[in-house]
């Protein structure tokens, strides 16, 4: 790994150090490049907000649609004829 | 009495289960799927419910176990793309010499309850705009919190692949963020 990445794979190494301990080279282009690089560093920022939100718990009285009603009653039906075990 | 509880679980918890199921399967009929799995599956096993947690964190347990069931029978039923797709559309992001081809903008800080749930509103619009492959490992990943060992396992790809799909997963994500607005304009 050279010591100058490119934005392009800035965002490779950003987007794998979400999921996994990068080796120490990469961490240490990583870190530099974003130490010089507005927009990488925004975008890895954004990563972690976007993980951030999607693992928040859902709100209960948020405006998402619920269950329809036709779902709410086949779900019902199902339960009904359920054998009880 | 079974079905009597099962029936209030519905009533009380059915929306909810509902959103949080859609949010990580990007379909209406797979949410009800799991959602109808999860009371079938609260109903057989209320015996071990003890009661220490509320009705709705011990359902959302089980849900969660639902929905990657439903990921993972979906994912057998989509062709895994091994190939470039996507690639045109990562290239397209950035200048020959690598370089960002447009200003990566800021969100803003999203403060207030409204513009927080504007935020998620969006997120959940443009991951159901992901490719299927794609949403599949971006929902395991960020939404599920499943490790990526984990997720090539069940979906028979290589670490490589799925660090690829991830990386254009989520440049799309950004893109797809800013072209709904949110950003802070001019803030670039």
């Amino acid at each position: 790994m050279k010591w100058m990445t490119t934005c392009k794979e800035t965002t490779e190494l950003a987007s794998r150090a979400m999921d996994e301990h990068l080796p120490f080279a990469d961490r240490v282009a990583l870190k530099l490049h974003l130490a010089m690089c507005k927009n990488c560093a925004r975008f890895a920022q954004q990563l972690q907000e976007m993980r951030l939100q999607f693992r928040s718990e859902t709100v209960a009285d948020d405006d998402t649609p619920g269950l329809a009603q036709e779902a709410r009653q086949r779900i019902a039906n199902k339960l009904q004829n359920k054998p009880n075990s | 009495m079974n079905t009597l509880d099962a029936q209030t679980w519905l009533d009380d918890h059915g929306d909810y289960l509902f959103r949080v199921a859609r949010r990580q399967l990007h379909s209406d009929e797979l949410a009800e799927d799991a959602v109808q799995e999860t009371l079938l599956a609260a109903l057989t096993a209320q015996a071990r419910y003890s009661g220490d947690a509320s009705p709705r964190t011990w359902l959302t347990g089980i849900l969660k176990h639902k929905i990657v069931d439903q990921i993972r029978r979906s994912v057998r039923e989509v062709e895994i793309p091994r190939d470039h797709e996507g690639m045109e559309a990562v290239d397209s992001l950035f200048k020959q010499d690598g370089h960002w081809a447009e200003p990566v903008r800021p969100w803003g800080d999203p403060h207030s309850e409204a513009e927080l749930s504007q935020l998620r509103r969006t997120l959940d619009l443009c991951a159901d705009r992901l490719k299927p492959s794609m949403a599949q490992v971006f929902s395991l990943r960020e939404v599920g919190g499943m490790e990526t060992e984990e997720i090539c396992k069940e979906l028979g790809i290589t670490p490589t692949n799925c660090w690829v799909l991830l990386h254009r997963a989520r440049l799309f994500m950004r893109q797809c963020l800013e072209l709904n607005g949110f950003s802070k304009a001019g803030a670039a």
